[in-house]
């Protein structure tokens, strides 16, 4: 204090230093040490805190969509891919924000931007203009969707209209949409995706966390009105990881054929509920194909049929019509080959007869009588008659009589000769107790008896109709998988349609070999089966006889089935027809089997698997065989009844042309006057029938007109090819052999009434009528 | 202490200081010795100059760029005034305490007509409720700013004029609490709360340093307390800042959206902050960010560390001011000192307490960072008659030639 009084040359009072020295200490220490313990608390103690909340509040997430992987069939051919398609929303917010601003400085009218906004954005991407413009009214919002997945043509136009016009609060976003090029096909395998790219159905769904990818995501920080900061570089990305891409077993040339087929089936058996076609390798279980008959375009599988759709329209109650649209789709996408079991009926004699060679119980030459029927109260449990469906008794046979025969009574004894348990063990080892565990969704398992019951006191009953496929349930694919473990040389084989998965980088990150799930049969017994399923297509008196085709060795089995009347009721009656066919029987390759659920029993056709779905298994054979490589090996007399394929003609001489034709077994006629073919009809390269009259222009063009289709079905293949021949149109066969006399037309490959080119083929299924009966 | 006026010591220096008070009513022009004036006192208003100017760019490029179109618009009125006022400084410097006596009276009932005037002839209702600023057309003028600088003046003349006096009621507190009543009445009718505050405490601390007896303060500090308290319960708009203070997040979207958003800021500054002009809070986030908020803003960018520096540039010349107060050469000059000093102190207290929610939200500058030219004028002003105060503090104080203190 001395030092103060003395420093004060003109002193000031006592008083006024003391106290101002309290106020530079209040002041200047002790109100800034307050200060500081403050921002300690803030800044360093509760740092964490503040900076979390603030960060989320200044930074804005935007997700990076990862592309979903492609789906490939066996040979490289996309079957669903991701392809990037755009969003455009606005910002509502930032259009009014900034042109307040404008129109300050400007004086732009506020109202003359979302106009101009929501005319440009209605006239490019054909939304509701009124639409647009009330979006832009949602001011507090900076993000409202205008069209989603458009492609990038339209993307590019917005951004032009956006960049031309200075527009704010307009933006474009990478998106991804998926593409299945071939439509429909093989729709139950591939499934889809729903809006956000989640896979619903079949492969897109099971493999959806492999197909799906990562979503990467850049973190930007924006300005509290949503707009970017300045001089801030601040993103932090985090790149999305593309999905894996796929390689199925399916072949997409398979694929259509059996999808062809299935429909003509379908349509020419009048088949009133659904069906199936599964093509199987026998010996790897890869399944090469997979149809269903209710087919949808997989870009737009919420779309229902036009008949379904008219259907659903007249019902009147709002509630019921909206059950019937899911029902609907939910049969629309269901994948009846995995999903639904049906009896399998005579196909199943494959089956037991397997067993009964394996065990030894039964032989070749063993002789198996039929009466028509086994007599009530022979059979424990069985009061009433077992009939053959061939009433009058297949008398005496063989065991490969027995089965080209497809005797009832002779595969029933068999049954109970092997005897129930060791009968229950077999089907369980053929994988009729559970599922096959294929890579699908929704798979069912087969429904078989408890065993203490099908081995108990009344068992025989049960045994008897399992030996010949009834009163059980299995579903199509367990069916056909077993019956190649018949002819395979014994081996079940899992069945499977996802052959490699590989990620963004194209490594592989999983791959599927065969598996074979266990020994059913030895390779003699397997051998045997093949070569009498053989003798039920090719030989003389085989009921599969309409699954023949010239050139192969195609073996196979019919089925002709009642369902129960717990499935369809009292007193009502609905079959189900299959045929499982298997080439080339002496090393089988591959399995075809085809399901059809509920022919219209009004429309005439006789019922039955033989006569209504072996002559579609045969063409599909006939198609896929060659298809695969299988060399074809003619017997002279099937010769004469191929398909030509016409040579070109265009050029040669008349007398050239006319000796070509001859040696080919071609007919001709001669338009127009001259030496030398200027055209000719069929052109070059078609397949006709034996015996068809090709057509040599000498002057003139052929004519260019449209010619309607007529009628073929029921004509011999002679009717056909000659009522073709007066239209200027040609004849194709597939199915039965034209070399067997009296087969008919069963269907024809386009319907009666269209309209074709003068000089079309038209492709015929023919089907062999003579052997009538539920086999 | 108090009994100094009749220390035979002190009675021999009578003479000599009343003949220097004579000297000064007869020939101002006169000037008494002036040396050169306080280089560190000086020194520590350029740094905290410069660094206001620049966190007025840091702070105001977002908003200026969103709203001016223009990311420097703040920036170079800030700096242009921030050179104005350093000549301003300058020649304030060179204005005398005398003439400061002199005008002390004049200015303070131009002060009061003012603040009378401006509920009526100013401006500023539409952005914050209440008319405050005389708008000049090139800028606009507070006079509650003015009122702080008079009412220092007011105070310290009069405190001279009373001397012992002061002690009592009659002289050391009445026509004070007069001055205040009628400066702080007027500064109500606006109304402008922190002004009668900042003007309240600002008496008081005069009024300490005068002399007046600690007792008054006592039933004062209570006075006051009550007619706060009413106050604050009974104007809506002040009762609802209490309620914000106290719990931010009850309303974050409204009274509370500023105190939350400079809590961010501040809080997410850290140690070192996120780096000059790299802030992100001042994108819109937090209002009045190049205002009464831009210590936010320097604690965001700038960390606690950057932080703290300011605020002990901030003391080191809030106590290099109260030094040259205890220096100065006669009880006006220290007196000025003080109440100028105390003056930015209180602001800058109270600006750092708003923003960090010590204390309820009000509108209080922080001198020489927030935007706004008048008040930095004046600033300046104050450091330049700080300064030309010091000019008169003897170089040597140790080596007094009469000799008397040894």
């Amino acid at each position: 204090m001395a030092k103060f009084k003395g420093a004060s040359g003109q002193r000031t009072n006592k008083t006024i230093l003391g106290r101002t020295l309290v106020l530079a200490l209040v002041c200047g220490i002790v109100a800034f040490s307050v200060l500081a313990a403050q921002l300690y608390n803030l800044m360093i103690r509760d740092h964490d805190f503040y900076e979390e909340h603030a960060v989320s509040q200044q930074t804005r997430t935007v997700s990076v969509s990862a592309s979903r992987g492609t789906i490939f069939d066996t040979n490289g051919s996309v079957l669903a891919k991701s392809a990037t398609a755009y969003t455009v929303f606005i910002s509502p917010y930032e259009i009014k924000y900034y042109h307040e601003k404008e129109y300050k400085e400007n004086e732009i009218h506020y109202n003359d931007e979302p106009t101009l906004i929501a005319r440009e954005l209605s006239r490019i991407l054909g939304v509701d203009y009124d639409w647009v413009l009330k979006l832009t009214e949602h001011t507090n919002s900076w993000y409202e969707k205008v069209a989603v997945k458009i492609d990038a043509d339209l993307a590019q136009q917005v951004r032009k209209f956006k960049s031309e016009n200075n527009i704010v609060g307009v933006y474009v976003e990478e998106d991804s949409k998926r593409y299945y090029p071939n439509g429909s096909l093989a729709c139950h395998v591939i499934g889809f995706v729903g809006t956000d790219n989640y896979g619903l159905e079949g492969i897109e769904a099971l493999y959806d966390s492999k197909l799906e990818g990562t979503n990467g995501s850049v973190v930007r920080l924006v300005a509290s009105n949503g707009t970017e900061m300045l001089f801030e570089n601040y993103q932090n990305y985090n790149d999305a990881i593309d999905g894996n891409d796929m390689t199925l077993t399916l072949d997409v040339n398979i694929q259509s054929i059996i999808e062809r087929y299935l429909q003509q089936a379908m349509e020419a058996n009048y088949i009133l509920n659904g069906g199936c076609v599964i093509v199987m390798n026998v010996k790897t279980g890869e399944i090469l194909g997979l149809a269903d008959a209710n087919t949808y375009d997989l870009n737009s599988p919420w779309g229902l049929a036009q008949k379904v759709q008219e259907q659903i329209a007249q019902i009147e109650d709002e509630e019921e019509r909206s059950n019937a649209q899911t029902a609907a789709l939910l049969a629309q996408w269901r994948n009846m080959a995995i999903s639904d079991t049906y009896e399998p009926g005579s196909v199943f004699k494959i089956i037991t007869m397997a067993i009964g060679l394996e065990e030894g119980v039964i032989h070749e030459n063993d002789n198996f009588y039929c009466g028509g029927s086994i007599p009530g109260g022979t059979i424990a449990g069985r009061p009433t008659d077992l009939d053959c469906w061939y009433h009058a008794g297949h008398g005496d046979q063989n065991l490969r009589e027995a089965a080209m025969h497809s005797c009832n009574v002779a595969f029933a004894n068999i049954g109970l000769k092997i005897g129930a348990k060791t009968y229950y063990d077999y089907v369980k080892s053929f994988g009729i107790l559970d599922s096959t565990g294929i890579d699908l969704t929704g798979e069912a398992a087969g429904q078989w008896w408890p065993e203490d019951e099908f081995e108990g006191p009344y068992g025989p009953a049960s045994l008897a109709a399992a030996s010949f496929g009834q009163t059980f349930n299995v579903t199509p694919i367990q069916m056909i998988t077993a019956v190649s473990a018949a002819v395979n040389g014994g081996y079940l084989m899992q069945p499977y349609i996802v052959r490699e998965i590989r990620n963004e980088d194209g490594e592989v990150v999983y791959s599927k070999e065969p598996t074979v799930v266990r020994q059913v049969v030895s390779e003699e017994t397997s051998a045997l089966v093949a070569s009498i399923l053989e003798s039920v297509v090719g030989d003389e008196g085989g009921t599969g006889s309409n699954a023949y085709v010239p050139g192969y060795r195609v073996g196979g089995k019919t089925g002709t089935t009642t369902k129960t009347s717990i499935e369809v009721g009292e007193n009502r009656k609905e079959y189900m027809v299959s045929f499982c066919g298997v080439a080339p029987c002496d090393d089988p390759e591959i399995a075809v089997l085809m399901v059809l659920d509920n022919p219209d029993q009004e429309s005439g056709i006789y019922v039955s698997g033989g006569g209504m779905v072996a002559p579609y298994v045969g063409s599909i054979m006939g198609e896929i065989l060659p298809y695969l490589g299988v060399q074809p090996t003619y017997s002279a007399e099937e010769e004469a009844y191929l398909d030509v394929t016409v040579p070109r003609l265009i050029g040669k001489g008349l007398v050239d042309a006319r000796e070509e034709l001859g040696s080919l077994g071609l007919k001709f006629r001669e338009v127009g006057e001259g030496n030398t073919v200027v055209a000719q009809l069929p052109v070059a390269g078609a397949q006709v029938a034996a015996g068809s009259q090709i057509i040599l222009y000498l002057t003139d063009s052929p004519p260019d007109e449209m010619v309607p289709v007529p009628s073929l079905v029921g004509m011999t293949v002679n009717q056909a090819r000659n009522t073709l021949q007066n239209l200027g149109l040609f004849l194709d066969t597939s199915g039965a052999s034209p070399s067997i006399s009296g087969v008919t037309v069963l269907s024809q490959a386009i319907e009666e009434g269209q309209e074709v080119p003068y000089g079309a083929v038209i492709n015929v299924t023919l089907v062999d009528r003579r052997n009538q009966g539920e086999y | 202490m108090d009994k100094y006026g009749s220390e035979p010591v002190g009675a021999a220096a009578e003479p000599a200081y009343a003949q220097r008070e004579l000297r000064n009513r007869v020939q101002e022009s006169r000037a008494v010795e002036r040396g050169a004036f306080d280089l560190p006192f000086f020194l520590l208003t350029m740094i905290i100059l410069v660094i206001g100017v620049v966190m007025v760019l840091s702070a105001s490029f977002a908003r200026a760029y969103y709203y001016e179109g223009d990311a420097t618009y703040y920036f170079f009125r800030q700096l242009g005034f921030a050179l104005l006022g350093v000549i301003v400084l300058l020649v304030a410097s060179h204005i005398t305490p005398a003439f400061l006596r002199r005008i002390s009276v004049p200015a303070m009932l131009v002060t009061l007509l003012m603040l009378a005037l401006v509920p009526f002839i100013g401006t500023g209702a539409q952005e914050v409720g209440a008319n405050r600023w005389f708008d000049l057309g090139f800028t606009t003028f507070q006079p509650s700013e003015f009122a702080k600088l008079t009412v220092i003046l007011m105070f310290a003349t009069m405190i001279c004029v009373y001397k012992d006096q002061m002690k009592t009621f009659k002289y050391g507190v009445l026509p004070f609490a007069i001055v205040i009543a009628v400066t702080v009445g007027l500064l109500l009718l606006e109304p402008h709360l922190s002004a009668s505050v900042i003007i309240i405490a600002l008496g008081a601390i005069m009024m300490w340093a005068g002399g007046t007896r600690w007792q008054y303060f006592a039933v004062g500090g209570g006075v006051v307390a009550g007619v706060g308290y009413l106050v604050v319960t009974k104007m809506a708009y002040a009762s609802s800042r209490i309620t914000a203070w106290l719990d931010p997040w009850s309303d974050p979207l409204d009274t509370g959206l500023q105190t939350i958003q400079s809590l961010y800021a501040i809080g997410s500054g850290g140690l070192l902050g996120l780096g000059l002009g790299q802030g992100r809070q001042k994108y819109m986030y937090l209002p009045e960010e190049h205002n009464d908020f831009i210590f936010s803003i320097v604690c965001e960018e700038l960390g606690f560390v950057g932080a703290l520096l300011i605020l002990v540039l901030f003391a080191l010349l809030i106590i290099r001011g109260y030094w040259l107060a205890l220096h100065a050469r006669d009880r006006f000059g220290a007196l000025v000192i003080t109440g100028i000093t105390s003056l930015l102190a209180i602001q800058v207290f109270l600006n750092v307490a708003v923003v960090t929610n010590l204390v309820p939200c009000t509108g209080i500058s922080l001198p020489f960072f927030s935007y706004g030219g008048t008040a930095l004028l004046l600033q300046m002003a104050e450091m330049g008659i700080v300064l030309s105060i010091s000019r008169e503090i003897p170089l040597r104080k140790s080596k007094s030639d009469d000799g008397r203190e040894k």
